[in-house]
């Protein structure tokens, strides 16, 4: 069963803002990426998964459930970040995700210790006082603290420093081997080739690929035949350059980035 | 259909307010029971006499001869109705709309918790609210009462006249909200909020001064709050309590459904 499922999904907001006829599917215990620039619909997709609006047209759901018509239940089965993270001021970091806890009702707490220590959270100090990575820090406990089979993650590392990003990524990855399915939408190039399976690119509302990091990066691919002078000038540029020498031709390919594959989709319009 | 946690966390949010609103409360009561003297009454007669209109614009009319009917004349106008409306209006608009606006909502609606209990949750807050404001208004009423006029005052009509008021402001606070749970900019739901209370306030002021402006009894639904005819226990009075409770009950239902159906864009 699909643990995700997006199907013609579509919500225009007039001027080419919106989603448009969306469908993609995530089987339980993937990593799919979901790759745009601002302003794509990425969280608008998420919205939709969430149950927070209702498609104007197909539907989703998750793990088999609408997650419009059943979002409570939805709900039970996700933990999630939002992309732009706001809690209550008035609470510490510590007082905020124990009303979570008790909100959501979860039973064991242990998960949380381990992910407070893990990001190394001050949890007594005030929301309002905290900085960008610090609320995010809060954001990932609380969306990974019940256990959750789903993790709809929207731009998670925004604010977290290199070390955390990293800590962060070894958590996704911990949780994809022990079977948990995660959506990841992200305009980090690395976190999401580091962390997924498969990568969905969204373009104006338009999902442009949807493929797997190694397909997309074979298919972009480019190799190149250069003849030099003499053996030895073959040999050391092979050595420079990552090609294979054969006499005095190198065989070199490209070794794109997913930032330069997901430009080829943008072309010149990158920043529309 | 509740949920616990949200309801301490909210309860918790109201008790500072209700303590500021309190201590308000408590000093206008004791200073107009303590007031109350046949002498003084004259005094303020001649006020009510020499400017009717603007005395009754505030609700305030001659000829309160027992100390309930001062009471009723000198505080049922204006502080009985304004302190209240004022904690309704704030509260109502952070209970949803300051949540959706800021973004908090989010934390709210993606746990496994329904919208409707969320919602539920949020009204009943608002109403153990209200309801402490006013129970706190009739004891200091009556602890004031008692300590300088033994006597003077009919519990039962003090308390007929106190659950009409709350009737009043259980309305007030289906309306507001109401207009919480609909907008979801803040700008548009405190506008609306706080907006349709006050000018229904306004309205009442201009009916009360009488003459060609008495029609906008009409336009307002404080004309259904009766203090004199609560106090007298007539069917009117009654009847009209009984339809800011139901039109309450009505508005509080098409609010959580309005709250459940709504795209949130959050």
């Amino acid at each position: 069963m699909d643990a995700i499922r997006a199907e013609n999904l579509k919500r225009d907001y007039g001027d080419g803002k919106g989603v448009f006829d969306v469908s993609f599917s995530v089987p339980q215990g993937e990593a799919f990426g979901f790759l745009g620039p601002n302003g794509a619909g990425k969280t608008t997709v998420i919205r939709h998964l969430m149950g927070f609006i209702r498609p104007k047209g197909g539907k989703c759901a998750v793990c088999g459930m609408d997650c419009w018509e059943k979002r409570e239940l939805v709900q039970g089965k996700v933990g999630y970040i939002p992309g732009e993270i706001s809690f209550f001021d008035d609470m510490t970091g510590g007082e905020f995700l124990k009303f979570i806890g008790k909100y959501r009702k979860i039973g064991s707490l242990s998960k949380q210790k381990e992910l407070i220590d893990r990001f190394e959270l001050d949890t007594k100090s005030k929301i309002k006082k905290m900085s960008k990575g610090t609320k995010q820090k809060v954001g990932i406990v609380s969306a990974f603290m019940a256990d959750p089979e789903v993790l709809i993650l929207d731009e998670p590392t925004g604010g977290l420093d290199p070390l955390m990003q990293s800590r962060f990524i070894d958590l996704v990855n911990e949780e994809k081997s022990a079977g948990k399915t995660i959506f990841l939408s992200s305009h980090m190039f690395e976190e999401v080739e580091r962390t997924c399976d498969r990568i969905g690119i969204i373009r104006r509302g338009h999902l442009v690929a949807v493929d797997s990091v190694h397909e997309l990066r074979k298919r972009h691919i480019r190799t190149y035949s250069v003849q030099l002078d003499s053996q030895e000038e073959a040999s050391s540029f092979a050595r420079d350059f990552g090609g294979s020498a054969d006499g005095c031709t190198v065989k070199v390919s490209s070794k794109p980035s997913l930032e330069e594959i997901f430009m080829n989709y943008y072309g010149g319009e990158y920043h529309d | 259909m509740i949920n616990f946690t949200l309801f301490g966390r909210e309860m918790k949010g109201s008790v500072k307010l209700l303590a500021v609103f309190a201590a308000v409360l408590t000093m206008y009561i004791a200073c107009i029971i303590y007031l109350y003297d046949p002498e003084t009454m004259e005094m303020l007669d001649s006020f009510t006499k020499a400017m009717p209109e603007l005395m009754a614009a505030v609700g305030m009319t001659p000829g309160a001869a027992s100390l309930l009917g001062f009471m009723i004349s000198y505080l049922y106008g204006f502080i009985m109705l304004v302190i209240p409306m004022i904690f309704i209006i704030i509260r109502s608009i952070s209970l949803v709309a300051k949540y959706v606006d800021r973004g908090s909502m989010v934390y709210l609606v993606s746990a496994p918790v329904k919208r409707s209990t969320i919602a539920i949750t949020q009204v009943l807050s608002l109403i153990c609210g209200i309801f402490i404001l006013v129970l706190y208004g009739t004891v200091v009423e009556i602890v004031f009462a008692q300590a300088l006029f033994p006597d003077q005052i009919v519990i039962s009509e003090l308390l007929s006249l106190n659950l009409g008021l709350f009737a009043l402001h259980i309305f007030i606070g289906s309306v507001c909200f109401l207009c919480s749970c609909a907008f979801s900019d803040l700008k548009l739901a405190s506008g609306f909020g706080a907006g349709i209370p006050i000018l229904m306030y306004i309205f009442q002021m201009l009916a009360n001064m009488g003459g060609s402006v008495e029609n906008f009894k009409y336009l307002t639904f404080f004309t259904l709050f009766d203090p004199e005819g609560l106090v007298s226990n007539e069917p009117s009075a009654l009847i009209s309590a009984l339809v800011l409770l139901i039109g309450s009950l009505i508005l509080y239902a098409v609010s959580v459904a309005v709250f459940s159906k709504k795209d949130l864009h959050i």
